[in-house]
C-alpha cells in the first residue's frame, strides 16, 4: 500500500491521536521519508520565521502541547533539533508523526539527528524496547534507524529579524508591566508563557530587566489556551513585522550538541559523509555530543564523547562563519532554555518535567523574518575572507530578535503509561 | 573480649587465608599467625589438591597489612597487581557488601589484558575479608560509610607504604553497590587529592537502592543460610541467578563463605546484621557523585534506574553512564570483558598525562596566529 495523500493524512490523525500506525505504513512512510532526507544537505537552509525545538523524548503529549503553544504545522515553520526519541513512553508515535508531518509539509518542517538518532543508544534507552513491545518485532525499529542515517547533521536559519515586534498580549503579571521597556524601545528578548501572557521583556542593550513570576491576575487574561494574538506563532502573522527597522542578522546555526575541534567552518560540515551509524568520535560525533561550557577553549566532555568548548571557541566560530547565534538542545535546562557567552549560544529544551520526574519546564525559541529589507536574505556563510586577525574581542553579529515560549508538562493519560517496573532485586 | 565477638573473630580469622577453605583447620592459632604475618602469600600447593580457583589466577600479590592506632588495630586484607610504572594508574577495587575483592577477580584480569601497565588493588572491607579491633580488643565492625572510605584510603596507603613507592600513582576508585558508596565518599572526602583521576560506580543508584532496602531482610530471607558444600553455594549462586557467570561463581563464591565445625558452609558476613547502616550508605550519595572533583563513570545492569538527581546530571552532561541490559547486579562478574572495556576506556579517556586539547583562542591570538 502506498502512504500519500489521504492515507498520509489519515496516519496524521492517527498518530495525533496517539495511536501507532500499521507496519507496512511506517515502512512506506520510512520509505519516503528517506527520498526526501537524501536530497537534503548536511546543513538544511531554513528561512526565517521559524520556531526551535530541543529535545523530545518520546514525551508524545508534551509534543502536543508544544504544538498547541507554538502553533500547528503546517501554520508554524519548525525546526527541531533532534532526540525525538528513548526516555518517554511514546517515542514511536512521537518520531512517526514527526516524519508524516515531514513527509506531508517537507517546507514546513525541519528534523535534524540527535545523539539519540542512533542504533546503538536506542537498544539501552527505551525506543528498541517500545518498537519490540509495540510491534511484536524489531523491523520498525529498523526502518526508523534507517531514516535516522539520513537526518541533516544541522540546520542554517537566514532572514531572522533583529528586533522582536513585541507581542499584541497581556502581560503574565500586571505590576512588572512597569518595569519593562517600553515599546518604544527596540525588543530583542520576550519570554511568554504557555497562555502566550508575557512574562519578560528586554530590550536591545540594556541590562535592564523585569520579572513577572506571579501569576496573571488580570481577569481579562484567561488561563485557558487563548493567547491574544491573530496568528499563528512563529509566522508573520503574529510577529507582524510591518517594516522592521533593525540592520539583518547574521545567520543561526542549528545543531543538537555544538562545535568540534575538526569544524572550523560550516562548510567543513558540509563535507561530512553523514549517511551513517553515529560514529564514538570525530567530527560528526562531536555536532551531536559536544557542550558548552565556562572553560576557556576545548575539554574533555564528563558524558565520554564529544566535548566542552568555551566561549572563545563559540565567539570566533560565529564571527568565522558570520552568525549571529548558535542554537543548540542536548542539555536539559530547568528553565526551558539559556542563554550563554553574552547571547552568541543558547540552549533550548523541550521536554517538560523529563523523564516524568525532573519537575523542569520547557521552552521553543521563535525567530522572526526580517521584513525591512524587502524579503532579501543575505547568505554569507563560511565566507573564508572573513578569516582575519582579530583583536582580544571578537565582535560578533547583533543577535536575533528571539521569542521564548515557555511551557509545563502536559497532564498524563495515566491509562497509556506502561506499569511501574518492578524494583529490582537489589544486593547491597 | 566477650565470647560472641570471639566466635565471630574466629570464624574470620577462620576463613583466611582464603585459598584453602578446603582444609580449615579446628584449631585456628596457626592461621591466626599466618595473618599477622605480612607480606606476600603465595599458596604452597604442593601436598594440597588444587582449590576451586586460586586468587594467584588473577592477582599477582595477596597483602595483609597491619595498621596500629591509638583507635586499635586493623587487619586489612588486600590483592594487588602492581602498575607497571610509576606513570601508569592504579585501579582501587572495592566490592559491594557480603561480597568479596575476588568479585572483582575476572575484570581485573581483563582490564590487565587491555591495559597491561595498569594496576590493580582490590581491597577488602572490614567485617568482609579486613577485621578491625577496637581499643580493648574487641572487633570493631563499625560499618559507616566514612569509616569505609577511610578504611579504603588506609589500605591504599598502606599498599603504597609496603611496596616502597615514593608517592602514589594516578588513582582511579572502582567501586560495586556498597563499594560504590564507599568510593563515592572517599572521592567526594577529597582524601587522594589530584592523585584522583576519577571514579566508576557499578550498579547502584541512590534513589532505587532506598527505594530498595525495605524489600533487603525479604530478599534475603531468601536466601539459604548454610551450603553442604562449596560447590554447592556456586550452584545456587548460579541457579538463582544471582550471579550469570560460572567462571566468576567459582572464583568468587568460595570467598564469601567459611566453614562451620559442622562442616558446612555459611555466610562470611551477616548481611541482615548490617540492617542500621544501609540508609548511611547510600543517602546523599548521588549529590556526591556528581559534585566530588573527577572524571564520573556510572555503570548499570539491565535498566536505567537513574533517580530524579541523576536524570538531571546526566541530561546536563555530568557524567558518563552506560548501560549493560544482558547483564544481573553483578555486572563485572556477569560481563568481566565489557565491564572492563568501559573501565579501561574510561581511564585512558580521562588520563591527563597523554591527553592533548586543541589550543585556546587566547592562545592562538597571542602566537600571532590567525583564527
Amino acid at each position: 500500500m502506498s502512504i500519500g495523500g489521504s492515507d498520509l493524512d489519515q496516519a496524521i490523525l492517527q498518530l495525533r491521536a496517539c495511536r501507532p500506525i500499521p507496519e507496512s505504513q511506517v515502512r512506506e512512510l520510512c520509505y519516503k521519508a528517506r527520498e526526501l532526507l537524501i536530497e537534503e544537505g548536511n546543513v538544511v537552509g531554513v528561512d526565517a520565521p521559524v520556531t526551535i525545538c530541543g529535545d523530545i523524548h518520546g514525551q508524545f503529549h508534551d509534543l502536543m502541547e508544544l504544538f498547541r503553544v507554538g502553533g500547528d504545522v503546517p501554520d508554524t515553520n519548525y525546526l527541531f533539533m533532534g532526540d525525538f526519541v528513548d526516555r518517554g513512553f511514546y517515542s514511536l508515535e512521537s518520531f512517526l508523526l514527526l516524519l508524516c508531518l515531514k513527509v506531508r509539509y517537507p517546507d514546513r518542517i525541519t528534523l535534524i539527528r540527535g545523539n539519540h538518532e542512533s542504533r546503538q543508544i536506542t537498544t539501552v534507552y527505551g525506543f528498541y524496547d517500545e518498537c519490540l513491545r509495540k510491534y511484536g518485532s524489531a523491523n520498525v525499529w529498523r526502518y526508523c534507524c534507517e531514516v535516522f542515517d539520513y537526518l541533516a547533521l544541522g540546520a542554517l536559519v537566514s532572514g531572522a529579524a533583529t528586533t522582536l515586534e513585541p507581542s499584541d498580549a497581556p502581560f503574565a503579571d500586571l505590576n512588572s508591566q512597569a518595569s519593562m521597556p517600553g515599546l518604544d524601545q527596540e525588543i530583542e528578548i520576550e519570554t511568554l508563557n504557555a497562555s502566550g501572557e508575557v512574562m519578560f521583556r528586554f530590550a536591545r542593550n540594556s541590562e535592564q530587566s523585569s520579572s513577572a513570576a506571579e501569576p496573571s491576575q488580570n481577569p481579562s487574561s484567561s488561563p485557558l489556551p487563548t493567547p491574544a494574538r491573530t496568528g499563528a506563532p512563529g509566522t508573520g502573522a503574529s510577529s507582524s513585522s510591518y517594516g522592521s527597522m533593525g540592520s539583518s542578522t547574521g545567520a543561526v546555526l542549528c545543531v543538537h550538541g555544538g562545535l568540534s575541534p575538526l569544524i572550523d567552518t560550516i562548510d567543513k560540515i558540509r563535507l561530512l559523509d553523514r549517511k551513517q551509524e553515529v560514529p564514538h568520535e570525530g567530527a560528526m560525533c562531536d555536532l551531536l555530543w559536544s557542550d558548552p561550557d565556562e572553560i576557556d577553549g576545548w575539554g574533555l566532555s564528563p558524558r565520554g564523547a564529544g566535548f566542552l568548548f568555551g566561549a572563545d571557541i563559540v565567539k570566533c566560530f560565529n564571527y568565522k562563519n558570520d552568525l549571529s547565534l548558535i542554537a543548540r538542545a542536548h542539555q536539559l535546562v530547568m528553565e526551558g532554555f539559556k542563554e550563554m557567552f553574552d547571547s552568541t549560544i543558547v540552549t533550548v529544551w523541550s521536554a517538560p518535567n523529563y523523564c516524568y520526574r525532573c519537575g523542569n519546564v520547557a521552552a521553543i525559541l521563535e525567530l522572526g523574518e526580517d521584513g525591512g529589507n524587502g524579503g532579501f536574505v543575505s547568505r554569507a556563510n563560511g565566507d573564508v575572507n572573513r578569516a582575519q586577525v582579530l583583536g582580544e574581542k571578537v565582535q560578533g553579529r547583533e543577535g536575533p530578535g528571539r521569542r521564548y515560549r515557555v511551557f509545563d508538562a502536559a497532564p498524563q493519560d495515566s491509562r497509556g503509561m506502561p506499569a511501574k517496573k518492578p524494583v529490582a532485586d537489589y544486593f547491597l | 573480649m566477650s565470647s560472641i565477638a570471639k566466635a565471630f573473630a574466629k570464624s574470620k580469622l577462620a576463613s583466611l587465608p582464603p585459598e584453602s577453605p578446603l582444609y580449615e583447620e579446628e584449631d585456628d592459632s596457626s592461621s591466626a599467625s599466618s595473618m599477622s604475618s605480612t607480606g606476600t602469600v603465595r599458596p604452597t600447593s604442593s601436598q594440597r589438591p588444587a582449590p576451586v580457583v586460586s586468587w594467584s589466577d588473577y592477582y599477582a600479590q595477596e597483602l595483609y597489612l597491619e595498621h596500629q592506632s591509638a583507635d586499635g588495630n586493623a587487619k586489612f586484607h588486600v590483592y594487588l597487581t602492581p602498575p607497571a610504572s610509576f606513570k601508569a594508574p592504579l585501579l582501587v577495587l572495592h566490592h559491594g557488601a557480603g561480597s568479596s575483592a575476588m568479585s572483582f577477580a575476572l575484570c581485573a584480569l581483563e582490564i590487565r589484558k587491555m591495559y597491561p601497565e595498569a594496576g590493580i588493588l582490590a581491597v577488602e572491607a572490614r567485617d568482609h575479608g579486613s577485621v578491625v579491633y577496637g581499643p580493648t580488643g574487641d572487633v570493631n565492625n563499625d560499618l559507616s560509610i566514612h569509616v569505609l572510605s577511610r578504611d579504603m584510603i588506609d589500605m591504599l596507603e598502606l599498599t603504597a607504604a609496603k611496596m616502597g613507592w615514593p608517592e602514589l600513582p594516578t588513582i582511579v576508585l572502582i567501586g560495586h553497590s556498597l563499594g560504590g558508596a564507599v568510593v563515592t565518599d572517599a572521592a567526594k572526602q577529597g582524601y587522594l587529592g589530584n592523585k584522583l583521576l576519577g571514579y566508576a560506580v557499578l550498579d547502584v543508584v541512590e534513589g532505587s537502592a532506598m527505594e530498595a532496602l525495605k524489600h533487603m531482610q525479604a530478599y534475603l530471607g531468601t536466601r539459604p543460610k548454610m551450603f553442604p558444600s562449596l560447590e554447592a553455594a556456586i550452584e545456587w549462586h548460579i541457579r538463582s541467578r544471582t550471579l550469570r557467570n560460572p567462571q566468576s561463581a567459582r572464583a568468587s563464591v568460595p570467598s564469601l563463605l567459611f566453614q562451620t565445625p559442622s562442616g558446612s558452609w555459611a555466610w562470611r558476613t551477616d548481611l541482615s546484621s548490617t540492617e542500621a547502616y544501609w540508609e548511611n550508605w547510600f543517602g546523599g550519595m548521588s549529590s556526591k557523585f556528581l559534585t566530588a572533583k573527577g572524571a564520573k563513570l556510572l555503570l548499570l545492569a539491565g535498566t536505567d534506574r537513574l533517580d530524579k538527581e541523576l536524570t538531571i546530571g546526566q541530561m546536563q552532561g555530568k557524567f558518563q553512564l552506560q548501560v549493560f541490559p544482558a547483564a544481573g547486579h553483578f555486572l563485572q562478574e556477569d560481563l568481566p570483558e565489557k565491564t572492563a572495556e568501559a573501565i579501561v576506556e574510561f581511564v585512558k579517556r580521562n588520563d591527563r598525562s597523554t591527553l592533548i586539547l586543541p589550543p585556546k583562542v587566547g592562545d592562538l591570538l597571542k602566537q600571532g596566529k590567525k583564527v
